[in-house]
């Protein structure tokens, strides 16, 4: 079995973050959301996997990958150049996965109990493809299955007016390499894209069975600020937290706290984990930091009241205020303008920001 | 649709039709690999059902 972990993309829902970089590595509890894909990849016992590089952010994403050994798997690297869809991408792979069963994962996407589930149902019988289901309340907003009580799909609709179960397809595949004849008989649809779900249909019309599997643990798709606030939040809430730096003698700290070798929480300071700090960072006196945050590395954070935020990282926050429900990239400052006159808040905000004041 | 790809001998890397043919003659995108890959290295008729269809293999 080998992996196709999908990573282009352009990150349009996520502006201005992905202006300087992709959606996948986006920090979440302070790791890159692509590593949380590669550790489940590994932990499914896949270890050779095939990244799938669009245009955007194709060295940061190599760079961080590297050849994948410091994460104990070997990645192959496929440009796949214009994102002319999912299986388009999936297409782009056939000589990397040659006559192997292969799990598609897509790099932005976060499960909590992993892969492995989908991988061992598959597996159970002779299958031209697996999916990932999730129950929801809103399925006329998703590509919807259909199955039978083995779990065996019968139909897949595509946002359906009058949706035939609450089951969704999640970003989460398993595929036979009959997948590759049915990519190259696909059409583009409406939108000029090559469709998975398109994929998975021909395969049902050619007569191959498709297996399904209900995931229960959450999934998250990190494409939007509140979905990455969503899934810091529930990953610091999952996650084994090790508090490794200095706490100063004075500092209040309660809860769940990661905290990175070189990261300090002085004398003054109040902490309420779960929170996540990396290295480099100091949280100064008179700073509270609440539930649900991840402080990102080489930050400093004085005076002020920050909960349920994500702070990428290289950030000074010295203001008094209160930061709640936040995303800060990477190198955003936040300083008081008390001592300024006229009164006023002053800004220097990027393209396609936005603040709430 | 016929999905087009090359994979470098040096590396492994796989690079797609379009992006050889946007370039021509590139560096390979693999890590540090120094291998040069043009749009050539394609099979004639790949290339020619490429050219063909090119219209298809942007967005
Ligand atoms: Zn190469």
């Amino acid at each position: 079995m080998k992996g196709v972990l999908l990573s282009g993309g352009t990150g349009s829902r996520l502006r201005p973050i992905t202006h300087t970089g992709p959606k996948q590595l986006v920090p979440v509890a302070n790791k890159p959301v692509i590593e949380y894909a590669i550790e489940d990849l590994e932990a499914a016992g896949i270890t050779e996997i095939g990244v799938v590089l669009g245009h955007k952010g194709r060295e940061e994403i190599q760079e961080l990958l590297g050849d994948g050994s410091k994460y104990g798997v070997d990645i192959t690297y496929i440009v796949q150049g214009n994102p002319v869809g999912l299986a388009h991408a999936v297409g782009c792979a056939r000589e990397f996965v040659d006559d192997s069963d292969f799990v598609v994962y897509l790099g932005d996407n976060m499960l909590r109990h992993g892969v492995s589930d989908l991988l061992e149902s598959f597996k159970t019988g002779d299958y031209g493809a697996g999916i990932a289901l999730q129950e929801v309340s809103n399925p006329e907003a998703f590509g919807v299955a259909d199955v039978d009580e083995q779990g065996t799909v019968t139909r897949l609709v595509e946002k359906p007016d009058d949706p035939p179960s609450n089951l969704a397809l999640i970003g989460m595949y398993v595929f036979s390499p009959t997948v590759f004849d049915v990519i190259d008989r696909l059409e583009p649809s409406w939108r000029g894209e090559l469709e998975i779900t398109d994929a998975i249909q021909l395969l049902l019309d050619d007569g191959h069975a498709i297996d399904s599997h209900v995931v229960t643990g959450w999934w998250k798709d990190t494409g939007k600020p509140e979905d990455i606030l969503e899934a810091n939040r529930l990953v610091l809430g999952d996650k084994d937290l090790k508090m490794i730096g200095v706490i100063e003698e004075g500092a209040e700290t309660d809860g769940r706290i990661e905290l990175a070798e070189s990261a300090v929480i002085e004398d003054g300071a109040v902490v309420r984990g779960p929170v996540s700090i990396a290295e480099n960072t100091t949280i100064k006196s008179g700073t509270y930091v609440g539930p649900y945050t991840s402080i990102g590395a080489n930050s400093t954070l004085e005076g002020i009241h920050i909960e349920n935020s994500v702070v990428i990282g290289g950030s000074e926050i010295t203001a008094n205020g209160r930061i709640v429900d936040s995303l800060l990239g990477r190198n955003a400052n936040v300083e008081s303008a008390d001592e300024l006159l006229p009164e006023g808040r002053r800004l220097v905000v990027g393209e396609n920001s936005q603040l709430k004041l | 649709m016929r999905i087009i790809t090359h994979t470098c001998s040096a590396c492994g890397t796989v690079i797609a039709a379009n992006e050889l043919e946007d370039n021509r003659v590139m560096k390979c995108p693999g890590l540090d690999c120094e291998e040069v890959l043009r749009f050539t290295d394609l099979p004639e008729d790949a290339r020619n059902h490429f050219l063909e269809y090119k219209e298809q293999y942007q967005i």
